[in-house]
């Protein structure tokens, strides 16, 4: 049986809007292409013989052999799609808990929470990692004193300081998404599931995750995007054992950008369609 | 479904989070450099030969380097300072003296880059790589002969400059055609230097430290004032990249090898330092880097071309000077630039 | 309506319970930890001093504030970092806008597609962007200099202009990269607010015989409002800090006030003062923020 409720009716194109939507596919097809522009390109002269420059000097093979040759980039790349992976999990986490929590109580001092959740957002990263730098500085010494008494381990910056910096800017992402989704929900929905004699947390997870999904899905890839790219944090918190794509890519830009890089981010992009490609069919199949 | 997802995610999770207590037993070398400026053969050759493995972190800039040093909560064995940062460090009492039994290999170092003022005893640092800040000049277009700032700035090549994002750089020239001290940037000197800059800075399109090359290639710039490593991939990238040193006096800036207080394993960083002493390794460096070599044996194994490079190894007898630690003049050069610069109205 | 960013609308107004309060203290020790530890220790740095190696001394001083506010020569209000800064502000507002009006067509059309494809569309937005900032940067500047792919089209290939033509390097070049980079962030927050826009309610708004233009402006748009807001936050924000682009394709003829911040940490050794200006940008948003939040609930009561 059907958790949910019917969902809003069923998509039907209105008349007179069908010169709308037919004017925004056009638009939309047009804001692909711009997006696309520099992707193409990259991936032309991924091919491309001659460094350096715009002629095409013939078609080779070179520079993705120079990728595979080249291990601390790929190294890197690893090391920035398992922080991206971890930062996404964790932010999706505590974003969607807490909106959640946001919108079903109301905590004291509510509004100063939410601002606090805001300040990631708007922080410069130069300040954020300066902060997050000195704090971590801070903590390490008491910290690593605390746990030598019963392990070897130890806390330095790298992997898991570096992804708690990125899932700290990456949450409010997240619970902004998801508030704004939970705005003019049916506040019934839940109650319903509860009137049936679910636990407030199994009603979350059958009846609202479902409602909420469109927008983790999209803020989750947003996390994974900003994940990614992020430079100027990772800088100041990352250690020598993390270090990420692009830290490594803005060293290799100042001796100059060779085509491998170009021949790394066509890699990514066809192996991003080919999973897109894979999950929808995969999709389809479940149904 | 769902829960299966979760607990992936879970596991990998708790996967990435061991790696940081990794790295303990064997033997490592914390290795904090700028980006790209040891190539990976050097790294690569070291650890086959000596079995220790190098951890590399990279940073952009100087003060980068000290930000992440200074601020403490971790274990950097050699770090990569230039010269006037090396000052910055002895000062603070931050570098370990090096212990010149364990680098033999220094003699190779050509004696005029030892000793210099920012490192007087010699004590602490080991010059990596030598270079100089010049005019880079787009022969094809620029037909006029170009021998030093002035002519760079005397208004025909309006819009069609580069130069470095490097407001301490750009102060140094100024004061420089005035016949002052790069070292000298007392408030009065300071002074001197603005009315120079605010008749030079409109004239320049392009600011870059990182990548100054890039808009002389792309045909936007004509001249550019940059690191001589950078003039020295354009010329071997095409002749018509001229490089020359300004008559007024250019800035030689001194990149060095040295030892953090504290660094848990000096006795491996001892051992790099002597490796990359070794000609035929500071030759792979030089390959990679077209700065000018400050180890003498390596010179003389550098092809015929690349020590016919001007940028890297200029001719003549240049006019030059090494900077020294400015300590809070630093703040006031950055005042003065960010005020010209956003003081420009639009053209 | 209701900004998307506030007080939410709580289902019952339930104080929170036992289960409440511990499935909310993992986001609360996160942002103690990670929020507030770090933003005070810089709020405490903005009122020091600093060594000659730009490291604070902890002296109280008013300095930074008054640097950014004030002209150090003449002693009036303005200075050149809030000249900075309004142009920063200038460039993110014409970032937001350009991105609003190109981008919220995309999200409705992805936000009205067929279900089975609208994930598939996002995706489609989103991939761009796994590849390296730098490395999108550096194709853009590829097209757009002067021996660039563009000037080879228009000069050599079509022989439509005679002399290449300066793209890069100029104001144009830095907003095309910007909202280049910040299109997504509009795209997606506006796409959730359509996808659950109710059909019945645009088809009644017709039914009762409004155009498109009108059943836009008193149907969609406000129903669409919190998403709206969302994009126009998540872009205007982050573009006031970003200053890669404006150096990379604008020159860094013109400073914006990322990049002077930066430069405190990086080249000038004022951290003291980095602080202070990181401290003003964050403290005007929360204060903006709280102001709106409060009409927001004025509003609803």
């Amino acid at each position: 049986m059907t958790a949910a409720p019917s969902a809003p009716s069923r998509f039907r194109l209105p008349s007179g809007m069908a010169l709308v939507n037919a004017l925004c596919a056009g638009w939309s097809g047009l804001v692909f292409l711009f997006l696309y522009i520099p992707i193409i390109l990259l991936v032309v002269y991924s091919f491309n013989k001659s460094e350096m420059s715009v002629e095409w000097g013939g078609f080779t093979f070179e520079w993705y052999e120079k990728l595979w040759n080249n291990g601390p980039l790929i190294e890197a790349a690893k090391n920035s799609l398992i922080i991206a992976a971890c930062t996404t999990v964790l932010a999706v986490i505590l974003g969607t808990i807490g909106a959640w929590l946001l919108y079903r109580y109301k905590f004291p001092a509510l509004r100063s929470l939410s601002t606090l959740v805001f300040i990631p957002m708007v922080i410069p990263e130069v300040i954020m990692g300066v902060s997050l730098l000195i704090f971590f500085a801070v903590i390490s010494a008491p910290l690593n004193e605390w746990l030598a008494t019963f392990t070897e381990l130890e806390f330095q910056r790298g992997f898991l300081t570096v992804i708690i910096a990125h899932t700290t800017f990456c949450f409010p992402f997240v619970l902004v998404a998801v508030q704004a989704r939970l705005f003019g929900v049916d506040p019934h929905l839940e109650e319903a599931a509860m009137d049936l004699g679910a636990p407030p947390i199994k009603a979350f997870w059958l009846v609202m995750v479902p409602y909420l999904l469109p927008a983790i899905i999209s803020s989750a890839l947003m996390s994974f995007t900003l994940s990614m790219d992020e430079y100027i944090v990772t800088v100041f918190v990352n250690g020598p054992q993390s270090q990420t794509l692009p830290q490594k890519v803005f060293g290799l830009a100042k001796k100059g950008l060779d085509p491998s890089l170009n021949a790394l981010s066509t890699v990514f992009v066809v192996a991003t369609a080919a999973a897109v490609v894979l999950a929808d069919r995969v999709r389809k199949l479940n149904r | 479904m769902k829960t299966t997802r979760l607990l992936v995610a879970l596991a990998l999770l708790v996967t990435a989070l061991p790696t940081y207590g990794q790295a303990k037993k064997k033997q490592v070398l914390n290795l904090f450099c700028w980006s790209e400026y040891v190539p990976q053969s050097v790294i690569d050759g070291f650890t086959k030969e000596t079995g220790i493995k190098v951890n590399v972190e990279n940073y952009a800039s100087n003060e980068e380097m000290l930000s992440k040093l200074l601020a403490g909560g971790s274990n950097y064995d050699l770090v990569q300072p230039s010269e006037y940062t090396v000052e910055a460090l002895i000062k603070v009492d931050k570098l370990e003296p090096l212990n010149f039994e364990a680098i033999p290999n220094i003699k190779n170092i050509d004696p005029k880059y030892m000793k210099l003022p920012f490192d007087p005893e010699g004590k602490y640092s080991v010059p990596w790589m030598v270079g100089t800040v010049g005019i880079v000049v787009n022969t094809a277009k620029v037909k006029t002969p170009i021998t030093g700032y002035k002519d760079v700035f005397d208004g025909t090549h309006k819009r069609r400059i580069v130069v470095l994002n490097d407001a301490r750089e750009i102060v140094t020239w100024a004061l420089a055609t005035v016949g002052v001290s790069a070292n000298d940037l007392t408030p009065e000197n300071l002074e001197k230097a603005k009315p120079i800059l605010a008749n030079w800075l409109p004239q320049v399109k392009v600011y870059d430290s990182d990548s100054p090359k890039t808009a002389l290639l792309n045909g936007d710039v004509d001249l550019g004032i940059v690191w001589s490593g950078e003039a020295a991939i354009l010329w071997k990238k095409n002749k018509k990249f001229t490089y020359v040193l300004p008559a007024e006096g250019a800035h030689q800036f001194i990149d060095s090898l040295a030892i953090p207080k504290g660094a848990p394993n000096k006795e491996n960083a001892e051992k790099f330092i002597n490796y990359i002493l070794k000609p035929e390794v500071s030759v792979l460096v030089s390959e990679d880097f077209p700065y000018t070599n400050p180890n003498a044996e390596a010179v003389k194994l550098l092809k015929p071309e690349q020590r016919a490079n001007p940028a890297s190894y200029p001719t003549g007898e240049p006019k030059l000077e090494t900077f020294k630690d400015i300590g809070k003049a630093a703040k006031d050069i950055d005042v003065l630039v960010t005020d010209l610069k956003a003081a420009k109205k639009k053209k | 309506m209701q900004a998307a960013i506030g007080v939410p609308e709580t289902s019952g107004s339930r104080r929170p319970g036992l289960l409440g309060w511990l499935l909310m203290t993992p986001m609360l020790l996160w942002l103690a930890a990670f929020v507030i530890a770090p933003t005070l220790i810089l709020l405490v740095y903005s009122f020091c001093q600093r060594d000659d190696l730009g490291q604070v001394v902890y002296a109280f001083t008013w300095e930074n504030y008054e640097r950014i506010f004030f002209d150090p020569d003449t002693g009036k209000f303005g200075s050149t970092y809030l000249t900075v800064f309004l142009r920063s502000i200038l460039y993110a507002g014409l970032t937001t806008v350009i991105c609003l009006v190109v981008g919220y067509p995309v999200a409705w059309f992805i936000g009205r597609a067929p279900e089975g494809r609208r994930n598939l569309l996002l995706t489609l937005v989103m991939i761009p962007f796994w590849t390296s900032f730098l490395i999108r940067t550096y194709a853009w500047i590829t097209i757009l200099s002067t021996n660039g792919l563009l000037n080879s089209f228009l000069v050599d290939y079509t022989r439509l202009i005679a002399e290449p033509f300066e793209m890069l390097y100029t104001p144009g070049a830095v907003v095309l990269g910007l909202v280049y980079s910040y299109l997504p962030f509009l795209i997606l927050p506006v796409y959730g607010s359509v996808e659950k826009l109710d059909n019945s309610l645009v088809e009644a708004a017709f039914d009762l015989g409004a155009g498109p233009v009108r059943a836009f402006q008193k149907v969609i748009l406000p129903l669409t409002q919190p998403g709206i807001v969302a994009g126009i936050l998540l872009v205007f924000i982050p573009s006031l800090g970003m200053f890669a682009i404006t150096q990379l394709m604008g020159g860094g003829t013109e400073p914006t006030i990322g990049e002077v911040i930066q430069n405190q940490f990086l080249q000038a050794r004022d951290w003291p003062f980095g602080a202070a200006l990181g401290m003003t940008i964050v403290l005007l948003f929360a204060v903006v923020f709280w102001c709106t939040s409060r009409r927001q609930n004025a509003l609803e009561n």
